[in-house]
């Protein structure tokens, strides 16, 4: 039953990712993929932090999130003057070379990472107790995602998404409101990671590769980009789909690869069976 | 002062080193050019293309021969496949950047998960050794697989040009590259210029993952790594340009090279990265010479077409 | 003189060899509907672009109510710029309603966390923008589309909306980029009656338009421009006398 709570820890996690990306890309309309790296320093930071000084797990966290907020307006400052295909390229270019200086360093662990994360809320029921918790957190940034986007502020953001140039020649500051996005969202993503290392108590750089940005961006595409339930749908099908077969029982060295597949056939499917998300949506990202 | 000598010889091996690189930049490029595509499942046919060889050539013992065109024949299958069944599909529908973005990754990583299941995740090699043998050349170790290399990559690019410049299909696929519309209305047909394009980076990545493959070993995962090298390089050679891609991929193999001398080996992809980023920052539109042609500013009209068009 | 509303004094822009703004000066008084006419690619969307502040001028000033105008365009919008485009440029996943919202000058929802903390002050903006809002809605005759997407929206009617959402903002200069273009019937006496009604509140007006008749019809005074420059200020019918612009335009122009 351990296994079960597992999952849902994951689902919800990535209910966070998505929901949080899906501010960036699905109502922002900015480009960027590179929703892991803040995932990845989140973790990171609330790792080295909990290893390091031992202090409470709330804090390591919430400097995590710091950190990621602080990271991603760095890269706000640096490329939301860009748009389109080049943010997209300028972001992956942020994101793997931030992954090279992780995998090079020696303080976190190069590319075998951090596996003596200490444990918090120990006992039986650990992983029923995380569950709720990352349930609780994962309510939460649905609830803020979904207040911030409903009113005057979100019908701005989608006003620039549609159109930048109508949009600010009607008085609205883009490059604000793209940083603010940006930091709340990288800021939930770093809050994802703190979770994601103190429940696994072990977090690798390749954890939050290419793949995983892939993984983030498809849950929020196939979900439906600038709807409220289509992010967390795309999360909770694309997770425990191919965490299904777990109970086939197979060798493990066959349920990596078994389960990437059954993830990257669910995706083609979707994407030719369903081009407007499985929650639909009238958005300009669907087309074009 | 470092000795002229190590320097000819980083030179060299760089040199060698970027013989793939730009195959796999100059494939990039022209689909990208051509079909406005960023192929990212180019590092699926790589996977695809030197699998099929090391299959062949080890467990089925075929003559050398036999497996290059048995690859050649399967990449370029899976090419059209691709381009027929998906991609054609997706811009029928006008889906957009994204959407061409994410199938084309996934397609990628389909791939990996598949061979990652028929192959394992240990290093193979397209010949059980791959050492080469070496003669001195003015004091440098010049390879065989150096100068197969050099030569494989020069005599295909050789071919590239030739065919774009000298016949019909080449001259029909810059055609649609620079306005498939247009070039729609001259009678040519679009979807040929794409296979054309698709079916010759194909070629190309086939060389290239057997020149990558007889030196070092291949996982389900390095395709992935090297479409991404290919990709910064396209962007700082400057996007439309894919003879100037392959020279910025020469560069930026040089410049790794070099960067031995003065930081940690295990620093060099960062290098690469950073001159990614710091390309897009400095040129946020793209390379200028790609900007003026796409977006023209307004110019008033000349007096004729003034009076022509009101 | 003290009712003037917009002052170009010497604007220049060239984009790489080509001069499309060449010593521009201008003056717009509150009441003013000036006319910009001329041959395709004579200057007159790329001077609204300069006045709005989508490119920033090479020399010269401008200024809107004795300010100096300056700054990108949100600054610009805010400062009193209304403009609308030739190609609309409506927010299309939106409705009609939200996309009047986005307009004013004064918005409840710069901040995020004000906006979503939802307070007062928010609250009776927000509501102050919706009654505004219904009321140029009711004047274009469009108040029942309020929630409709835009994009489901005949031609003629987004093109309304475009200007609607333009009078959103309640600054004094008004830049109306080809708002008949493919407007009819009923929409096209709509369009011009809300023109006059601007421009008679006290604001100035400026419309680039190619089919001259709807400048005869709504123009006090049209300037002719070709290559950057203004040739000639006058009254529409004054330069459409003109022989010298007559040939370079309207000899064989459809109007």
């Amino acid at each position: 039953m351990d296994y079960l709570a597992s999952t849902g820890v994951l689902i919800g996690i990535y209910v966070i990712l998505a929901t949080s990306y899906n501010l960036i890309i699905g109502y922002g309309g900015l480009n960027t993929i590179a929703h892991p790296i803040f995932f990845a320093l989140g973790a990171y930071a609330a790792a080295l932090l909990a290893i390091g000084t031992g202090l409470p797990a709330v804090l390591c966290i919430a400097a995590g999130v710091g950190v990621a907020a602080a990271a991603s307006a760095a890269l706000a400052v640096t490329t939301l003057r860009i748009s389109g295909d080049y943010l997209l390229i300028a972001s992956l270019g942020f994101q793997l070379g931030l992954l090279q200086l992780v995998n090079n360093l020696d303080f976190t662990g190069g590319p075998a990472g951090l596996s003596n994360i200490p444990m918090t809320l120990g006992g039986p029921g650990r992983g029923w107790w995380y569950l709720l918790m990352t349930v609780a957190i994962a309510v939460l940034v649905i609830w803020l995602v979904h207040r911030a986007m409903a009113g005057p502020f979100g019908r701005a953001v989608r006003a620039m998404r549609d159109d930048e140039v109508a949009c600010a020649a009607l008085g609205r500051g883009l490059f604000t409101m793209k940083v603010v996005i940006f930091a709340f969202g990288c800021g939930a993503a770093g809050l994802a990671g703190g979770l994601y290392a103190y429940y696994f108590q072990y977090i690798s750089p390749e954890q939050f590769n290419v793949a995983q940005s892939a993984t983030i961006l498809t849950m929020v595409v196939l979900g439906g980009l600038g709807t409220v339930w289509g992010p967390v749908i795309g999360a909770f099908v694309l997770v425990a789909l191919p965490q299904a077969i777990t109970f086939l029982q197979l060798p493990s060295s066959l349920v990596g690869p078994l389960q990437g597949l059954i993830f990257t056939t669910l995706v083609i499917v979707f994407l030719f069976l369903r081009p407007h998300g499985l929650v639909g949506t009238r958005m300009a990202g669907a087309e074009h | 002062m470092i000795d002229p000598v190590i320097l000819l010889q980083i030179l060299w091996t760089g040199i060698a080193m970027s013989s793939y690189f730009v195959l796999f930049t100059v494939a990039f490029a022209l689909t990208l050019k051509v079909e406005k595509l960023w192929n990212f499942a180019q590092a699926g046919l790589m996977g695809i293309a030197f699998y099929t060889m090391f299959w062949t050539l080890n467990a089925g013992h075929w003559p050398v021969w036999a497996g290059i065109a048995a690859a050649v024949v399967v990449t370029c299958a899976v090419t059209v496949g691709v381009e027929v069944w998906a991609v054609d599909v997706l811009r029928r529908r006008h889906s957009s950047g994204l959407i061409f973005f994410i199938f084309t990754l996934i397609f990628s990583q389909f791939v990996s998960f598949l061979l990652t299941l028929l192959f394992g995740t240990e290093p193979e090699t397209i010949f059980p050794s791959v050492m080469s043998p070496v003669r001195i050349i003015a004091g440098i170790a010049v390879t065989d697989w150096d100068l197969q290399a050099v030569g494989l990559t020069l005599g295909l690019l050789i071919a590239l040009y030739l065919l774009i410049r000298f016949t019909r299909d080449g001259q029909f696929m810059v055609a649609v590259a620079d306005n498939e519309k247009l070039a729609g209305i001259y009678g040519i047909s679009a979807m040929r210029a794409y296979l054309l394009s698709g079916v010759i980076a194909a070629l190309l990545i086939v060389a290239g993952i057997w020149l990558y493959g007889t030196r070092a070993g291949v996982t389900p995962d390095v395709p992935i790594g090297l479409i991404l090298t290919a990709v910064i390089a396209t962007l700082i050679g400057g996007l439309g340009r894919v003879f100037s891609a392959a020279l910025a991929a020469v560069g930026l193999a040089l410049l790794q090279s070099f960067s031995i001398l003065f930081i940690a080996s295990k620093w060099q992809t960062l290098l690469l990265y950073c001159v990614l980023f710091v390309a897009l920052l400095v040129f946020p539109r793209g390379i200028p010479v790609w900007r003026r042609r796409v977006r023209t500013p307004p110019v008033p009209a000349p007096p004729v077409a003034a009076q022509a068009g009101g | 003189m003290s009712d003037e509303i917009l002052r170009l004094e010497n604007v220049c822009k060239r984009f790489g060899g080509v001069v499309v703004a060449d010593n521009i000066s201008l003056s717009l008084r509150a009441g003013d509907v000036l006319g910009l006419i001329g041959p395709n690619g004579a200057g007159k969307t790329t001077l609204f672009n300069l006045i709005s502040g989508l490119f920033q001028p090479d020399a010269g000033r401008i200024y809107l109510e004795g300010r100096l105008l300056a700054g990108p365009l949100h600054r610009r919008a805010r400062a009193g710029i209304a403009r609308t485009w030739q190609h609309m440029r409506l927010f299309r996943s939106m409705t009609v309603m939200e996309n009047m919202l986005v307009g004013p000058r004064d918005y409840p929802g710069e901040s995020m966390l004000r906006s979503m903390a939802w307070t007062g002050a928010v609250r009776r903006a927000e509501a102050a923008a919706r009654d505004r809002a219904v009321q140029v809605l009711e004047r274009m005759g469009l108040a029942g589309a309020a929630d409709t997407v835009v994009v489901d929206l005949p031609f003629g009617q987004q093109k309304l909306i475009g200007v609607a959402r333009a009078l959103m903002n309640d600054g004094r200069c008004l830049l109306l980029d080809e708002p008949m273009a493919g407007v009819e019937g009923s929409n096209y006496e709509t369009m011009q009656r809300i023109v006059r009604d601007e421009a008679a509140s006290g604001r100035a007006v400026c419309v680039v338009e190619h089919n001259v008749s709807f400048i005869k019809d709504l123009c006090t005074e049209a300037v002719f421009m070709s290559y950057g420059r203004i040739l000639q200020r006058g009254s529409v019918d004054d330069l459409t006398r003109s022989r010298e612009l007559t040939d370079l335009y309207f000899g064989t122009a459809d109007a």
